[in-house]
């Protein structure tokens, strides 16, 4: 019986200063979600089509995207893409983004690109999503920062 | 200190016990389906599919769920819009409503029908031209211990208006079991024999026989990246034995105007072997004919040949040209 109420002393302590401890620490922890920058020069390291991997199939080499800190972005592209050539783009929530608004040069349509930001294998990725031709189609292409 | 100890590990026992029985003896009957041989175009046909439960519940537990049926069809059939299922059984009878977009199969973390797609696939169809659609029971039903019953899922759908050969797929599962890749108690799925569509203009699609060319996706414009495929193992040709295969073609716009054309022989229409004779390329149309902007591409026209052009085959080996027309629906 001596045993049970240690453990139960035990438990109860335990638990008190876990408690206590999560407070302080809660209190102190900064909320602020940071603003996700996408800046830098991305190179395509995955292509699939509908889910389909294409990565082994295409020649991925020669397609780069440069989005930069004054809000333009460069493409150059051998593959298919919503734009070409460079433009301006836009994040839609500078803290929670899930699309990217990019507006090509000379024209006056914005594009929503859909945009995921996992880190895969300890690197950040950018991953976008969309259609091409026809709207049952979906590519995404996934990109690693290249500096 | 001793005895409660060992109760819990006799509960924990049984309690594992019984689940395992449950599992391996508690399911649905496996699933066959009545598909008519073939239909005219626009024909609204009713499919039929037979199961069964089969409960074997640990007394006085119940089992509480509702059905859930899914069917594979040809996009172009539309059958989100005009499919309807019905079920019959000795609990009663009912409808079937199209489990929305928005749910999310837990299992997966993507919609039920993308779920059912990435698990059952397209079955024995070559070509993926395919939506599954999955629906649930407005009502839900208990089972106590061998209650078995055998129930019917009526689908009733319009057939599309396009001609062509197709294996439909089918499913019945349980509601609370989600889609586990592991189980194969509460999920059955079958394919059904061909099912012919005729009657309507224009050529037969055909998803079952092997085709000598293919383009996947079937539906797709000049800017998407399509896939050909030459299959040298539907029968002999003149590209036989040979390891090397390009591809020739054509691109027309909707005026019937040749626009552009890749006649030659190079790194660029050299197709890769992906074995079993068959021999595949990847391209982005728009790209790979240099397609000013403002100008479209309507339709392919294409030929494989061998490494100098002196070789070709055509659309079901003739000298006609395999075709292909840009299109969403």
């Amino acid at each position: 019986m001596k045993i049970k109420q240690l453990l139960l002393f035990a438990f109860v302590a335990f638990g008190y200063l876990f408690h206590a401890s999560c407070e302080d620490e809660m209190a102190n922890v900064v909320t602020d979600e940071p603003v996700k920058n996408i800046t830098g020069s991305w190179k395509v390291v995955q292509l699939t089509r509908n889910g389909e991997d294409l990565s082994q199939r295409l020649n991925l080499t020669d397609f780069r995207i440069d989005f930069k800190e004054d809000g333009s972005y460069i493409l150059a592209n051998e593959l298919p893409f919503v734009l070409v050539g460079s433009g301006a783009y836009t994040l839609n929530d500078p803290q929670y983004p899930f699309s990217v608004l990019m507006t090509a040069d000379g024209e006056s349509e914005q594009i929503a690109v859909k945009l995921q930001y996992p880190v895969v294998n300890g690197k950040r990725q950018l991953s976008l999503s969309f259609s091409l031709g026809c709207a049952g189609n979906t590519y995404q292409y996934n990109f690693e920062r290249e500096n | 200190m001793k005895r409660p100890f060992q109760n819990l590990v006799y509960l924990y026992i049984l309690a594992g016990l019984s689940l395992t029985i449950f599992l391996v003896h508690c399911g649905l009957k496996a699933l066959t389906v009545t598909v008519p041989a073939q239909a005219q175009v626009d024909e609204r046909v009713t499919f039929v599919m037979h199961s069964g439960a089969e409960p074997r519940i640990e007394e006085p537990g119940t089992y509480t769920t509702q059905l859930l049926a899914g069917i594979m069809v040809p996009k172009s059939w539309n059958a989100r819009e005009q499919a309807v299922l019905t079920y019959t059984s000795p609990k009663g009878n009912g409808t079937l409503r199209m489990i929305p977009d928005s749910e999310i199969e837990p299992v997966s973390g993507v919609s039920w029908h993308q779920a059912a797609k990435n698990m059952f696939g397209i079955g024995p169809n070559l070509v993926d031209d395919f939506e599954w659609i999955i629906y649930r029971s407005t009502q839900s039903y208990t089972f106590s211990n061998n209650e078995d019953i055998d129930f019917n899922v009526q689908v009733a759908c319009n057939v599309g208006s396009e001609n062509m050969l197709v294996r439909l797929g089918f499913y019945v599962g349980s509601s609370i079991e989600n889609l586990r890749p592991e189980d194969d108690q509460y999920k059955k799925f079958t394919f059904s024999d061909v099912f012919e569509v005729s009657g309507g203009e224009g050529d037969v699609q055909d998803f079952v026989n092997p085709q000598l060319g293919t383009i996947q996706p079937v539906r797709s414009l000049d800017n998407d990246i399509i896939t050909l495929v030459f299959n040298g193992g539907v029968m002999n040709t003149v590209l036989d034995g040979l390891n090397e295969v390009y591809l020739r073609a054509q691109a027309f716009d909707s005026d019937g105007q040749l626009i552009a054309e890749v006649m030659e022989q190079n790194d660029k229409t050299k197709m890769g072997s992906i074995g079993g004779r068959q021999f595949r390329i990847d391209i982005w149309p728009r790209g790979f004919f240099a397609i000013e902007k403002g100008k479209q591409i309507a339709r392919l026209e294409y030929f494989f040949t061998n490494a100098d052009g002196t070789k070709t085959v055509g659309y079901g080996n003739t000298e006609e040209p395999f075709r292909y027309t840009f299109r969403c629906e």
